[in-house]
């Protein structure tokens, strides 16, 4: 069942109750849960948080906390697996679903006893009908065909079944329809700020936090840039209504969130703004920076733009502060020339006391950074805490680590890119492309985590694009694998499957595919991760497993 | 020198920091005592001596005498600063010590400990009318009732107020009752987060 | 040292103190004025068996000032780093000597030390109030502004009173700037348990 009035539907219904609030590994649903538990916090509602990866955390999470609580909040997950099906709850157990990945099970949304899922009012989607995909009389039928052993010829019956047959038939052609491409909904943190505004708790902090999950979703590739203009249009409303005291009115060290113009670069303030160039997915793509060409264009930009090279290449907080203030107008009179006409965007940047000034896209790169730690004495959970901890705002040290991390991991990707496009590595399987990080690679490491390995494939893809003559390749998406070198088990990898380039909506079919082409092979696969569109796949399945995609998909 | 030994005891404790307790060292503690005897035996016959009227001893047993008081006064230290060791860790571990401090300790001491629980345990059941105080609790004025905390180790069920139970395991954060959850945190399982 | 001690500060003698204890064990050069029969064991250059009057030897404090008292068995000297040369050393600039090396208990042996010392009492006593006086502005700058890591550093050069005096400063430090940044209410692992349990993780890895 949807749900829209969060306050009533939601927050109303479990107030003074114990919680427990399952979240998913993701930097839009970390943000949601803190948000949520500030609220929580207001309240003394007691809570559990569980950090959740897989469908099996979920099983064993629930299993292990669901006992005594009667009410379970699940954050980015859960919401398109059947979830009575799969946990076997007890008939008075509640889920309130805050998933922003879609489609969305059929059996959750029309469940209305159990599960009530949380959307934004406006953001309803367009579900098969329930008389398109349940039957009053299913059971019975059966029944009755197992049951009744002379066979009936009468008109009747014929007709009943022949309708059968034909609503059947509909009904699985519709639930294709529905289920073949995996997307993504509006942001959970987003909507759990709503939630907040109009409890009127809402803050700053809480705000910068709605402000990063929405920011992630766009640097990940979850949202259109239309729907994300049209979110920052109302998360600017309330920056304004949060922030509107002149700075001298208030305390020197309050927080301040402010709207305003940012470069598509990675982490630029805290490189430099060459190192940053380089490695961000946009300008590198655009200017094809691994190539001979592409460096001497970069620099062809930068002295049009007049800046000195020496200043590019040294840390940008020790560049010129006129250079610094110019370089937003600087490069936008010069983006035009250069096919870099999106290098602005709207966006948000934070500040406190005498702190340097940190953008969303900052956090959302540190953060998805910390998440995704190559260092081997952290677990998952850990970098779950780490990411946690990060988002609060008098943490800094926290995020600076994963500033420091994120660097590391887009390096990473960059050479990996690199060595793709040199070694002609990218190939066409006639309905896709794939590529393959070899066994061995020093930077695998890196790329064995979801988050990282969709970076490194839209980067792989976008650069491939660039660069290759045939204009198909616009239209083709993209698989992508790595060893899974963080697996305990050897011999498995990890493969992550992206839409076209030529693609406006982040659709992806890649999950139903996966499912269809694991179940026609018998490959020994797990469809583990709540983004369908990247599973384990044992090596030796490998090819057998892509064959039948290839006939799958042509 | 004389005392050498009941000095090494005395360093002993010294060199060990906060939170240990060295083995109860019996060894030492009976050669300081068999040091002791000699210096008394010794100091014995030549006070007879002086007694007879022959004086020139006078200041051997004086000198003797001073060692018997140093040494006296090394045991009788080595054994309070134990005790007061152990009574600060009953506020801090809680009532009951790790295995690795009660290996440490000797019987006396075990007793001394358990005797020291249950006049504290009785003192802080007669606090507050009847109701009890804890005042192992709350040593820093709390600022709310219940506090967000993370679980560093498993640590299994928890019961919170009227059955409720927690599952403590690693890495979950949970929002609890301060009163229920503080000697967690005190121990190392849970950690305060704000 | 631990922070337990700082309630039984040896500088306020207590029979059961450790710090005290150890303070009186430092060694004064003494004379022997009377014989002393059936002792000769702590002169073991001399191998009699007696100590013969004159003998000069070097006693733990405790042991002078008992032989001294009353009946004036032995008569003392100061040792070499509270005579004249160091004493002008210290009136030079106190605040850069090693003061740990002159000894470990500096200001501690020095108080033990003024009834043995005859007519330099005073110039004796003068001398520790001023050289703490003298110090103790530096001593507190560095434990309010160092960091955690450069602390260790600092101590080195100073006496065990002057140790406890920094970290006593240290911790008043870090209290104010909890306090401050609102995190005083903080509950944390104690740090007993926390010490006990470092030492458990290192002992299994």
């Amino acid at each position: 069942m949807f749900i829209t009035d969060l306050r009533k539907q939601f927050y109303n219904l479990i107030t003074g109750k114990r919680i427990l609030l399952l979240v998913h590994f993701d930097v839009d649903g970390i943000c949601a849960s803190k948000i949520l538990q500030s609220l929580f916090r207001t309240d003394h509602i007691l809570y559990t948080v569980v950090p959740i990866q897989t469908r099996t955390d979920l099983i064993n999470a629930f299993q292990q906390h669901a006992e005594q609580v009667k009410h379970i909040v699940l954050i980015n997950c859960g919401g398109c697996i059947d979830l009575v099906d799969l946990l076997q709850p007890s008939d008075d157990l509640v889920f309130f679903v805050a998933d922003n990945h879609r489609p969305l099970d059929i059996c959750n949304i029309y469940n209305a006893e159990q599960i009530r899922i949380m959307t934004k009012l406006g953001d309803e989607e367009e579900v098969p009908a329930f008389d398109d995909v349940f039957r009053e009389d299913e059971s019975e039928e059966e029944s009755d065909e197992e049951g009744g052993k002379r066979p009936r010829f009468d008109e009747e019956a014929l007709e009943k079944r022949r309708e059968r047959r034909h609503w059947e038939q509909q009904r699985h052609k519709i639930i294709f329809d529905y289920t073949q491409f995996s997307y993504y909904g509006s942001s959970t943190a987003t909507l759990m700020f709503d939630l907040a505004w109009k409890l009127s708790k809402d803050s700053n902090e809480l705000l910068w936090w709605a402000i990063v999950g929405e920011t992630e979703q766009l640097i990940s590739e979850q949202t259109e840039p239309d729907k994300y203009l049209l979110v920052t249009a109302t998360l600017q409303n309330h920056v304004s209504r949060l922030n509107h005291k002149a700075q001298d009115e208030q305390p020197l060290d309050c927080l301040r969130i402010t709207f305003e113009k940012e470069l598509q670069l990675a982490l630029y303030r805290h490189w430099s703004l060459v190192e940053s160039m380089r490695h961000s997915l946009y300008s590198a793509t655009t200017l094809r920076l691994w190539t001979l060409k592409g460096e001497k264009r970069l620099h062809e930009l930068l002295a049009e733009m007049g800046l000195p090279l020496a200043q590019c290449k040294q840390k940008y907080c020790g560049m010129d502060v006129s250079l610094r203030n110019e370089l937003q107008s600087l490069l936008e009179s010069k983006a035009e020339k250069y096919g870099l006409n999106n290098i602005l965007f709207a966006s948000f940047s934070i500040s406190q006391g005498f702190r340097s000034k940190f953008s969303a896209l900052d956090y959302v790169y540190a953060t998805s950074a910390l998440l995704e730690n190559t260092d081997k004495e952290k677990t998952a959970t850990d970098a779950f805490l780490d990411v946690t901890d990060s988002l609060t705002i008098s943490k800094l040290t926290v995020l600076e680590k994963g500033i420091e991390n994120s660097k590391q991991q887009l390096e990473a990707i960059y050479r990996q890119v690199q060595t793709f496009l040199d070694m002609n590595q990218v190939i066409s399987a006639g309905p896709f492309l794939y590529a393959t990080v070899i066994e061995g690679t020093p930077d695998a490491r890196f790329f064995a985590a979801p988050h990282c390995l969709s970076l490194l494939a839209r980067f792989t893809l976008k650069a491939h694009v660039a660069v290759s003559r045939s204009k198909k390749s616009r239209s083709l998406p993209l698989i992508i694998t790595t060893p899974d070198v963080r697996s305990s088990e050897s011999n498995i990898c990890l493969v992550c499957g992206i839409p076209p380039t030529s693609e406006e909506s982040p659709r992806n079919f890649f999950g139903k595919a996966f499912e269809q082409a694991a179940d026609k092979t018998g490959s020994k696969a797990e469809l583990e991760f709540f983004d369908t569109n990247i599973i384990r796949l044992s090596v030796d399945d490998r090819s057998k497993f892509f064959d039948a995609l290839i006939s799958l998909l042509s | 020198m004389l005392g050498e030994k009941a000095l090494e005891l005395i360093k002993e404790l010294d060199r060990s920091k906060d939170g240990q307790l060295p083995t109860f060292n019996e060894d030492s503690i009976r050669m300081v005592l068999e040091e002791m005897t000699t210096l008394f035996e010794q100091n014995q016959r030549d006070v007879n001596a002086t007694v007879a009227g022959d004086v020139r001893f006078f200041s051997g047993v004086h000198l003797r005498h001073a060692a018997l008081e140093r040494n006296k006064r090394c045991l009788l230290a080595y054994l309070y600063n134990r005790l007061e060791r152990i009574k600060a860790m009953r506020w801090e571990f809680g009532s009951i010590l790790p295995a690795e401090i009660r290996a440490n300790i000797c019987e006396p001491e075990v007793q001394w400990f358990s005797r020291y629980n249950k006049n504290l345990a009785a003192y802080m059941r007669s606090l507050g009318e009847g109701t009890g105080l804890d005042l192992t609790q709350d040593t820093k004025p709390p600022k709310n009732l219940y506090v967000e905390v993370r679980c560093l180790k498993d640590y299994g069920e928890f019961e919170i107020e009227e059955g409720d139970i927690v599952v403590l395991q690693k890495n979950t954060t949970h929002y609890l009752p301060m009163s229920h959850c503080q000697h967690l945190i005190r121990q190392g399982i849970l950690e305060h987060v704000e | 040292m631990n922070q337990h001690s700082l309630h039984y500060p040896s500088y306020f003698p207590s029979y059961f103190s450790i710090n005290d204890i150890l303070a009186t064990n430092e060694r004064v050069p003494c004379k022997f004025e009377k014989a002393a029969y059936g002792v000769g064991y702590l002169d073991p250059s001399s191998g009699s068996k007696d100590l013969e009057a004159g003998t000069k030897l070097e006693l733990p404090c405790w042991l002078a000032r008992a032989l001294y008292s009353r009946r004036r068995i032995v008569s003392c000297q100061l040792p070499k780093t509270f005579k004249e040369r160091y004493r002008e050393i210290l009136k030079a600039e106190a605040s850069l000597v090693d003061l740990h090396m002159f000894s470990p208990h500096f200001y501690e042996f020095g108080q033990h030390l003024l009834p043995l010392a005859g007519p330099e009492a005073p110039i004796l006593g003068t001398l520790l109030v001023e050289t703490l006086r003298e110090r103790l502005r530096s001593i507190m700058d560095t434990s309010l502004n160092s960091l955690e890591d450069e602390a260790s550093s600092h101590t080195t050069k100073l006496d065990e009173l002057e140790r406890s005096l920094f970290r006593t400063g240290r911790k008043t430090f870090h209290d104010h700037r909890l306090w401050l940044s609102r995190r005083a209410h903080i509950v944390t692992t104690s740090p007993m348990v926390e010490q006990h349990n470092k030492r458990k993780f290192s002992e299994i890895s």
